[in-house]
Parts: C-alpha cells; sequence; structure tokens
C-alpha cells in the first residue's frame, strides 16, 4: 500500500514538473533576446485549456488518431517511472530496465507516428518520416551511452549505473547526450519548435491537425520526455550516488535546471541546422559516446 | 603530468575529427591552426623538465608558423584568389569520411599497444594520436577537391610526423626543426597556388568584360 | 511413449489429409487441424516433460533403420510448425478456394499437408540418410506450394530460384552427411562432440542449412518467392519453413565439435543480415516483398544469439551464453507468429484489393478494421516494442550482449558493436513498419483501395489466434521460460532448465501493468474527447484548396532519407524527369530497389559460366565422326599419362 502511494506520489511529480521545463527554456530565450517573454507557466495554462476543448478530427482518421497519442503519453510516463531520481530510486528497477525504458521511447515514437500518419496530410508524412529517420541515429548514440555506462558501473539497471559518474569520458558523454536531447526533443539546432508553418520541421508538422485533449497529451508527453533526458543527462555525468540525500536532490534540481538553461542559450545563439546535416551532428555525437565507452573500457582493463 | 599530456594530445585527436567532419572552409582552416597552437604547447609541455632555449625556439616557430602564418596565408589565399565557394566540395561524404577518420583512431589506440615502446612513452597518447593525426590528413588529402583543404590535410599529416618526431626530441637533434622547416615549405607552396590561381583568372578572363562589369 | 502416439495420431491424420485434400476441402481443413493439433500436443508433451522420445524402429527404410527422436530443440520447432501450419491451413480454407483458383485449390491443399509431414519428419528423424531425403521432399512440397498460381511468369521464375537455390544448399549437405557417416561410420545422428576432427564440417552445414534460413548474402532467393507466393504459403516459408534452416545450424552446432571461429562468423552474419535486412525492407514498395526482408532481418537477430552462445560455449560456457540462445529460440517462435500474422495480414489486404503495391492503397482501416488493427499489432511485435512478444526476445538477447559487453574478454570487443547494431536495427525496422502501417492502412484511399471490403471469419480467426499468441508472449515470457530453457538444456547441457537468469516475472508483471494503463488511458482520453465534443473535418492542407490522396507521402517518400544513407547497398535504379520550364507538362520520380546481391553477383557469375558452358557445348555436335576422333585423342593422351608416369 505504501509503496503505491510512493509509486502515485512520484507519478505526480513527474507529471507536475514536466511542463515546467519548456517555461523555463522560453524565459532565457526572452532573456537573452531582452523580450520579457510568456509566463513560466505557460504551458501549464496551454494545457488547462486544451483540456477543455472539443476535438477537431480528420475525415480520413481512424480511432487510432486520439488512442495513438493515449499510448504513447502512456509509454512516456512509463518510461519516467523506471528512471531512477538520485537517492530515491526508481519506481520498479530490475536487471535490464534499461532496455525497457529505451524500447518504450520508441513505443511513444511509433504511436505519435502513427496519430500522424492518420490525416493523410502530406505535411505530418513528412514530419513522421524525419523523426523515424533521425531517431535511428539517436538510437545508436543512447544505445553506446547505455553500454558506457554498463561497461563503467558493471551493471545492467538504471539505478546502479547512473549513480556514480561516466567517469573520465563524462564530458565526451554529456556532450553527445546533450546533442540527442536536442535532437530527439526537437530543439534548435534539429528542428525549431516555434514554426509551424515551415516544410523544415520535424516534431510540430506532426501535430498540426491534433487538437483538444490528444494535443495535450501529446505536448506533454513531450515534456515528461525532454525532463526524462534532462534527469538522464545530469544523473550520467554527476555522481549522486555518492553524495547525501539533500544534496542530491538539489544537486539533481539545479542540473535539470542548468540544462534547460543550456537549452535555452542553445537556442538563442544557434539557427536551425540543414536538414543534410543533421546526421552529421549526430554522427559526431555518437563518436563522442563511442570514445567515451572506449575511455570507460580502458578504466576497466586497469 | 601525462594526464595533462593526454588531454592535450585527446584535444588534438577531437581537432583531428572536427577537421573531418567540418564543411566549412574557414573552420577548417581555424581547426588546423588550433592544432598548431596545440602542439606547439604539448611540446613545451613536455620538455617541462629539461627546458632549454631550444625547446623554447621550437615550440614559438611552431606556434607562429602553424597557428598563425600558415592559416593566415590560407585566409589570405582565400580572398585573393576569390574563392566564392566557401563549402568543401568532397569525394567522399563527411559522415562516412568521420565514421573513417574515427575507425582509423580507434585502430591506432589498438595497434600502438602492438607496439614496443619506451616504458614511459607506453602510457601516452603520442603514438597514437601520431597514427591519427596522420591517417586524418590521408583521408582529406584523398577525399577533398579543393586546393586548399589538400594544403590542411597535409598539414594535419605533417602534425602528426611531428608527433612523431617529439619522442626522438633528444636523440636525433636536428629531426624537429627539419619539420619546421617542412612548414616553411608549405607556405611557399601555398603561395605558389596563389599565384598560380591569379595567374590563371588573369588568364582566362578578357580584360574587356573587366571593364564593363565594373560599370 | 505418449509422444510416439500423439505423433503416431497426427501422421495419420495428416497423411488422410493428403487423400481428402482433393476433393473434400472440408474434411482436409478438419483433418489438418487435427493433425496439428496432436503434433502441439506431443511437441508440448516434450517441452514440459523430462525425458527425451528416442524411438528405433524394426524396419528398414532405404537400407537404414528408421530411428525417430524428439528433444526440446526439435519440439519447440515441432510447436512452431503445428501453430503455423494449422493456422495457414484454416486461412486458405477461405483464402485460396475452389471457387476462385479450381485447378490449384486442390493441389495447393493437397501439398500443404504433405509439407506439414516432410517438416515434421526433419525435425524427428536420426538418421542421415532419411534427414536428405525428408528435406529433399520438404523443398519439393514448399516449391509446388509457391508456384501454386503458375500460370503467373514471375511465380515460376520465383519458384525455379527457389528450387535452384536450394539445391545447392541440399549439395552442402549431402557432402555433409557423406563426410559426416564416413567419419563416424553410421549415418545414425546425435551428439558427437567427441569426434574433434568433425569440426570444419560446421561450414559445410552453415551454408547448406543457411541458403534455406536466408541469412544475408544467401537470401537471394527468398524476396521474389515470399512475394509471389499464396500468402498463406508465404505465412508458413516465412513462419516455419526457413526456421528449418536455422533448426539445422542449431543442431548441428549443439551435436558437431565446433570450429574456432564459428560463433565469431555466425554473429558476424546475424549483424549483417540484420542491418541490411531491414534497410532492403525499407526500400521496398511491394508489401509482400518488403515482409520478406524483414524475415532476413529477423533470422539475423537469431543468428546474433545463436552466435553469442556459440561464443560463450567456447568460452567455458558462461551464463550469458544461455540468455543469448534463449532469446534466439525465443524468437523463432516470436518471428513464426508475427510473420504469419503479417503474412496472413498482407493475404486480406491482397485479396480485397488486388495489388501488393503499397503506393496504390491507403486508407484500408476503414474497409478492414480488423485487418487493420491484427497487421498494426503484427507490425509493433516485429518492431520489437513493449508489451508484445518481439521485446521480449529482443531483450533476453540483449541482456545477453551486454552481459558479454561486460566480461571485458575478447567477446565484449564484438558485443558492443553488436549490441549498438541491434538497437540501431529495432529503430530502423520500426521506421519500416510505421512506413507500412501509415501507407497501407491509414490516410486516404488510393487507386487500388477504393472498393476493399474485410475479410471473413475464416481468415480473420487464425489470424487473431496467432496476435493472441503474440500478446500472451509479451504478457507472461515467464510462462514460456520452461519451454526456452529445456531447448536451450538441449542444446548445451552445462545451461541445466531452471529459474531463468533474467527477471522475466518482473519484465512480465511490468508489461501488464503497461498494458492496463494504455487501455485505461485510450478509454480515458476517447470518453474525454467525446465528451468535449468532438468534430469531423477535412485534413489541414495548408491552404491548398484540391488535394488529392495522390499527394500524401507514399512509401518511397517515406523511407527516403533511410535508403539514401544505405545507397551504397541497396543501388536504388531511378528514372527521373524534373518538372521543366513554366508550364510543365509531365514530370515522374520512380524509384526500385533490386535484389543488390542477386542483380550484382550472381546473374553477372552466372552469365559468366553460361558463357562458358556455351563454349564448351561446341563439341557436342552431333557429328559421329569427331566423336570418335575425341576417343581417339583421349587414348593417346591416356597413353602419354602411361608411359610418363612409368618414365618417373
Amino acid at each position: 500500500m505504501i509503496s503505491l502511494l510512493y509509486i502515485i506520489l512520484r507519478l505526480a511529480l513527474w507529471l507536475l514538473c514536466a511542463p515546467l521545463l519548456p517555461g523555463i527554456i522560453n524565459k532565457v530565450k526572452a532573456w537573452v533576446a531582452g523580450r520579457r517573454g510568456p509566463p513560466l507557466f505557460q504551458l501549464y495554462y496551454d494545457l488547462a485549456k486544451l483540456w477543455r476543448k472539443g476535438v477537431v478530427m480528420s475525415t480520413l482518421a481512424s480511432p487510432g488518431f486520439i488512442i495513438g497519442p493515449a499510448v504513447a503519453w502512456v509509454s512516456l510516463t512509463g518510461a519516467a517511472l523506471l528512471m531512477p531520481l538520485g537517492p530515491a530510486g526508481s519506481a520498479l528497477s530490475f536487471r535490464g530496465d534499461v532496455l525497457l525504458l529505451i524500447y518504450l521511447l520508441a513505443l511513444a515514437r511509433f504511436c505519435t507516428v502513427w496519430a500522424a500518419m492518420e490525416t493523410g496530410s502530406a505535411f505530418e508524412g513528412m514530419g513522421a518520416a524525419r523523426e523515424v529517420s533521425y531517431a535511428v541515429l539517436s538510437e545508436a548514440v543512447i544505445m553506446t551511452t547505455m553500454l558506457t555506462l554498463v561497461i563503467q558501473t558493471g551493471s545492467i539497471s538504471l539505478i546502479t549505473m547512473l549513480s556514480p559518474s561516466a567517469g573520465a569520458g563524462a564530458v565526451l558523454l554529456g556532450a553527445g547526450l546533450f546533442t540527442v536531447l536536442l535532437a530527439e526533443n526537437c530543439r534548435v539546432p534539429f528542428d525549431d519548435p516555434n514554426t509551424h508553418l515551415e516544410l523544415t520541421m520535424i516534431h510540430e508538422a506532426m501535430l498540426l491537425d491534433h487538437s483538444g485533449p490528444p494535443l495535450a497529451a501529446i505536448l506533454h508527453g513531450a515534456s515528461v520526455k525532454l525532463l526524462l533526458f534532462a534527469v538522464l543527462l545530469v544523473q550520467t555525468v554527476i555522481p549522486i550516488g555518492e553524495m547525501s540525500a539533500p544534496v542530491a536532490y538539489a544537486v539533481l534540481a539545479a542540473g535539470v535546471l542548468t540544462v534547460a538553461v543550456g537549452v535555452g542559450l542553445v537556442e538563442s545563439i544557434m539557427a536551425r541546422l540543414a536538414f543534410r546535416r543533421v546526421p552529421l551532428l549526430l554522427t559526431t555525437a555518437f563518436l563522442l559516446c563511442l570514445f567515451a565507452l572506449l575511455t570507460a573500457w580502458n578504466g576497466g582493463v586497469r | 603530468m601525462s594526464d595533462t599530456l593526454n588531454l592535450m594530445i585527446g584535444l588534438a585527436m577531437g581537432l583531428n575529427l572536427l577537421a573531418l567532419g567540418c564543411s566549412q572552409l574557414s573552420t577548417l582552416i581555424r581547426v588546423v591552426s588550433l592544432q598548431g597552437i596545440v602542439l606547439g604547447t604539448l611540446t613545451l609541455l613536455m620538455e617541462s623538465e629539461r627546458l632549454d632555449w631550444r625547446v623554447v625556439l621550437v615550440a614559438i616557430a611552431l606556434i607562429t608558423v602553424k597557428g598563425v602564418l600558415i592559416p593566415g596565408m590560407l585566409r589570405w589565399a582565400l580572398r585573393a584568389a576569390n574563392i566564392i565557394e566557401r563549402e568543401i566540395k568532397s569525394f567522399i561524404g563527411f559522415v562516412p569520411s568521420l565514421l573513417l577518420g574515427a575507425g582509423g583512431t580507434i585502430a591506432a589506440v589498438a595497434f600502438a599497444r602492438t607496439l614496443p615502446l619506451l616504458p614511459e612513452h607506453a602510457g601516452t597518447l603520442i603514438v597514437p594520436g601520431a597514427i591519427a593525426s596522420l591517417l586524418t590528413g590521408l583521408i582529406l588529402l584523398i577525399g577533398r577537391a579543393k586546393a586548399i583543404t589538400q594544403v590542411c590535410g597535409y598539414l594535419i599529416m605533417e602534425n602528426g610526423i611531428y608527433l612523431f618526431g617529439l619522442l626522438l626530441f633528444h636523440s636525433t637533434p636536428m629531426l624537429v626543426e627539419l619539420g619546421i622547416l617542412m612548414d616553411v615549405t608549405v607556405g611557399v607552396f601555398i603561395i605558389g597556388i596563389i599565384m598560380d590561381r591569379i595567374q590563371r583568372a588573369f588568364d582566362s578572363l578578357d580584360t574587356s568584360k573587366l571593364t564593363t562589369l565594373q560599370e | 511413449m505418449t509422444q510416439g502416439l500423439l505423433l503416431l495420431i497426427a501422421f495419420a491424420a495428416l497423411t488422410a489429409s493428403i487423400c481428402t485434400g482433393f476433393r473434400r476441402p472440408r474434411l482436409w481443413l478438419s483433418l489438418t487441424v487435427i493433425g496439428a493439433a496432436f503434433g502441439a500436443c506431443a511437441a508440448l508433451w516434450a517441452l514440459l516433460g523430462t525425458e527425451i522420445w528416442d524411438w528405433h524402429g524394426g524396419f528398414m527404410i532405404g537400407g537404414e533403420a528408421l530411428h525417430l527422436r524428439l528433444d526440446g530443440l526439435s519440439a519447440l520447432f515441432l510447436m512452431l510448425l503445428s501453430v503455423v501450419g494449422g493456422a495457414g491451413a484454416v486461412y486458405s480454407h477461405e483464402y485460396w478456394t475452389d471457387d476462385s483458383h479450381p485447378a490449384s485449390a486442390p493441389r495447393g491443399r493437397a501439398c500443404w499437408s504433405a509439407l506439414m509431414i516432410c517438416m515434421g519428419l526433419v525435425l524427428t528423424v536420426s538418421n542421415g540418410m532419411h534427414f536428405l531425403i525428408a528435406w529433399e521432399l520438404f523443398t519439393i512440397c514448399s516449391y509446388f506450394l509457391i508456384t501454386l498460381d503458375r500460370e503467373r511468369k514471375e511465380v515460376r521464375a520465383a519458384g525455379w530460384l527457389y528450387l535452384v537455390a536450394s539445391h545447392a544448399g541440399t549439395l552442402c549437405l549431402f557432402v555433409f552427411f557423406t563426410l559426416l557417416e564416413t567419419h563416424t561410420g553410421s549415418w545414425d545422428l546425435g551428439p558427437m562432440r567427441e569426434h574433434a576432427e568433425l569440426a570444419p564440417l560446421f561450414w559445410l552445414a552453415l551454408f547448406g542449412f543457411g541458403v534455406k534460413a536466408g541469412y544475408f548474402p544467401l537470401h537471394i532467393w527468398l524476396p521474389s518467392a515470399h512475394a509471389n507466393a499464396p500468402s498463406h504459403v508465404s505465412a508458413i516459408m516465412s513462419g516455419v519453413a526457413i526456421k528449418m534452416g536455422i533448426y539445422g545450424i542449431v543442431r548441428f552446432s549443439g551435436w558437431l565439435p565446433m570450429p574456432d571461429g564459428a560463433g565469431w562468423a555466425v554473429a558476424l552474419l546475424g549483424v549483417v543480415s540484420a542491418v541490411l535486412g531491414v534497410a532492403f525492407a525499407l526500400g521496398q514498395h511491394d508489401l509482400k516483398r518488403l515482409l520478406a526482408y524483414h524475415s532476413v532481418e529477423n533470422i539475423g537477430i537469431i543468428l546474433i544469439g545463436l552466435g553469442f552462445a556459440l561464443v560463450a560455449v567456447q568460452q567455458g560456457s558462461p551464463l550469458w551464453g544461455q540468455l543469448a540462445l534463449a532469446g534466439a529460440l525465443l524468437h523463432v517462435w516470436n518471428h513464426g507468429l508475427f510473420k504469419a500474422l503479417l503474412f496472413l495480414g498482407a493475404g486480406s489486404v491482397l485479396h480485397a484489393t488486388g495489388t501488393r503495391e503499397m503506393s496504390r492503397l491507403g486508407g484500408l482501416w476503414r474497409a478492414m478494421p480488423w485487418t487493420a488493427a491484427l497487421f498494426a499489432l503484427g507490425a509493433a511485435a516485429i518492431s520489437g516494442l513493449p508489451p508484445l512478444n518481439g521485446f521480449v526476445s529482443e531483450w533476453l538477447v540483449f541482456l545477453g550482449l551486454f552481459d558479454a559487453a561486460l566480461s571485458h574478454g575478447p567477446s565484449a570487443w564484438v558485443a558492443v558493436p553488436a549490441a549498438i547494431l541491434l538497437g540501431v536495427t529495432g529503430a530502423l525496422a520500426l521506421a519500416c513498419f510505421a512506413k507500412v502501417c501509415g501507407v497501407v492502412f491509414l490516410g486516404a484511399p488510393r487507386s487500388a483501395a477504393a472498393h476493399a471490403h474485410e475479410s471473413g471469419l475464416t481468415m480473420r480467426v487464425p489470424m487473431l489466434v496467432l496476435a493472441g499468441l503474440c500478446v500472451a508472449i509479451g504478457l507472461a515470457p515467464i510462462l514460456f521460460w520452461p519451454s526456452i530453457s529445456r531447448a536451450v538444456a538441449c542444446w548445451c547441457p552445462v545451461w541445466t532448465a531452471g529459474a531463468p537468469s533474467a527477471p522475466l516475472a518482473t519484465l512480465g508483471a511490468a508489461h501488464i501493468t503497461l498494458t492496463i494503463m494504455v487501455l485505461a488511458a485510450a478509454v480515458w482520453l476517447w470518453r474525454k474527447s467525446r465528451a468535449n465534443g468532438l468534430r469531423r473535418g477535412p485534413t489541414w492542407d495548408c491552404g491548398y484548396a484540391t488535394p488529392t490522396p495522390r499527394m500524401q507521402y507514399t512509401s518511397a517518400s517515406f523511407a527516403g532519407i533511410i535508403s539514401e544513407w544505405f545507397r551504397w547497398i541497396l543501388i536504388p535504379e531511378r528514372k527521373v524527369r524534373r518538372p521543366r520550364g513554366f508550364f510543365p507538362t509531365e514530370a515522374f520520380h520512380m524509384e526500385h530497389v533490386p535484389e543488390t546481391v542477386l542483380e550484382r553477383v550472381i546473374t553477372p557469375l552466372a552469365s559468366i559460366v553460361m558463357k562458358v558452358s556455351t563454349a564448351v557445348r561446341r563439341l557436342q555436335h552431333g557429328r559421329l565422326q569427331f566423336y570418335i576422333l575425341y576417343l581417339l585423342i583421349g587414348l593417346i593422351a591416356l597413353g602419354v599419362l602411361v608411359f610418363w608416369g612409368r618414365a618417373q
């Protein structure tokens, strides 16, 4: 009973905190540009409004148009529950949970893409095609990251993998993961979350026809995913397991904040990349992680 | 000290990959100049215990020639030869050459382990770094179309040879100095290229057309 | 003994069904299903029990005494055969009827039963000569099934290619079994790890069985055969028949001593097949051809697991080898189930629309909701998405690879790239099936999809059964562990059957929770949307006034980015005419991905061989005088040889 309560509390924490991150990023962007910017809680207001609104569905779409976002949302929150939070551990931990996490992200991707293809619009098809294509490269990076952690710590469950830092290759790994964070969460320089009507977008293109509660589910799921990657990045780089509990929580929160600010800064100073450059950047991220892996490997041999 | 040394060489190796991945000529030139500076600092760092005027001279010469002089000349060449296309043209695509370079770097590390090195050199990345730079230079030489990129590839290759030479700094006195001489030769090459280009540009262009363009 | 009895009943029922197949379809169906059910019972008995059924018949066939055996490993494959064979038989009852195909339907039914018997024999006989006979009969039966629709030229070509490729493999197997016989002195098969000199024979087996299994360079026959066969035949070919090749490799790698590097070679073949299989699949625009390439990919995943198990055995059998092999064997089941499901789904689409060309389909969910839902489930399963079965087996293989990477030995050097590439394969498969589902079932109907209709109950029930099994393995993998671990224990006795070394029960619990949450969230969101007011409107089209279904993303455009990355191996053929001028009239962009190995390697080689043999054939022209001359030359040559030898 206690543990169930505990899981519900943790879930509530994830769900409530996640929409804060895009708010912080937008604030940073506004601050750099010298604007006042939207309020910090803008996404909360948006979600609340969307949740109350009606749905317009394409005449071509099947019920999967609404079920897809629901499944994606559940799998993203499920992945979030698998992610340990410093000393609090994770809701469920077992040997090999890291793979479940990766594949839950894949399930979410499949469902979002499915919902996008429902409408038969060329725009959404284009966004979906780009999403799945670039995910191939991100998947390689994430898998390499996980392998690095596995080799570094000698364990295949996330709690033990993430408690020490990634060792000598932490900087490389951090850089690689940050790039993937930007790619997977559709941020500049891979995608521009502000444009809705350009031929250059990925994630936003897939949402063009969504409205009402399903759109709220997608937007909220996307923010959970961003928080998930931020938490993963922080715990990969910083040896949170070696700190006392209050310090660890503080460091985790500060780390996530730093990541958000970093994303905001990147968006402020960089332009979106040309599409043919995207594989190059992701390959670079992959190589960074690969070298981190080799460093971890060498550390193990010595 | 070995850690700082390895960090510097790691940086140089990272710059190698950056050189393979970057698509702008100006970035490439900047990368090459940065690598030259890194190598110069490395020389000082490595010989910090036996620091004498010769070491300092070599390091300063290296930094000025590779870090400032040659890149400056290359930039001047870019402007003077009126190279409008700032993008690098390539036979081997950027992603494949990046992957090739990374594979080469890993192979270099693995290969250097099998070499019978002196114990004081075995722990450092000098030899792998040298081999990796050689390979990177070769990939650039083979895979890129423009003459300026080729010069950059040659410079990176030459950096690798210099890194090798550092191991023998004291046993073969004139080797490193010879290396710097080679750099100067590169400089002369570049001037040659520019002269050639200007020559050709003026040969093939009709001056009367130039005057009409002026209006 | 019970197993023997069950197998006998299954055999009798299937033999009877061959005879009834020509005249009495209903009787044939019930007999086949009975046979399949009894086969499944026998397999279940062998998988759950402990003893190995080993039966020496008193009588001789072809000069050799009959020897049958059914252990955990063969029972595992027998189970798959029974399930897919039964399901395919039911499906064919509506799919390939006497009314629609009066000439081929009776023949198809008889061949189906014969094929099931032959595959069952391959799995149970334990004598080299009988194995070869059963193997050859199995090849021929499947050839007849592939060419059921033999009026079409491409079907005949596909069948011919299959027959030739299979026989190239069988030739190797002939050599393999003969050498085995000369070394051991008997045709009897069984564990022979003590004969160290037999190790190099494994390469023969790897090639001979590999042609049937269809891993990467040997997969040439697979796409065209799977694409052109009737769909229920494609299902059993892809679900079971290529697994017979895997059975051969697994069986003899367990029985024979292994040469050095066998594990590396198998794992390497696996990685290459997995990545390139899915890359080729992405380039396809023919629905069934695409599914066929996914067979190559999944065979690759199976081989990765098997390869690492072999490596583990060579390194003193650490426990990660058990995980890798268990993953591989579970993937044999899983691939059989979801691939059969997908092929049956593709068959329903073909049945309803008359085309396999994805770019002419679209929006089929409205006409065929059942097929769309079941196909989507199969697609999610084959992409390895939780909570379905594909994820469970890939997870086991991954765990084996991660543990191998942890071992820091030489195996880690291979395990790390293999794990990364397996992850990439998963993402590529997801991209591919997102494309298939999106282009075929979603969006607006294109030209051929306008008059589609849902398939009947007889075609849906087998698909439902297969889908149910996919879900069952996904939700309760721990229930299936005992069977898998028995098969693993048969392969390598060190890894005894017992509690799994991976937390399968926890994974199952997580999957069940996920399923409940997904269902709850779906219902909740649906009801919330309904409560808020659900309106229908046209798809927003960026202000363009007259959108047509042809403006949707097609399969080629969806896969364009990735197929560009793999251009070096796919070598797509393109015909492009760009729009020119101010008022362009006609423009098109056609892209086709040929079978690279077949068209760039095998065909040129074959044409060289053809040229040489044409040149040699000039010697044979029917003039008696010249033949006598040849005789004379031959005699003189012999004489010279003899004298020369004596002089030495």
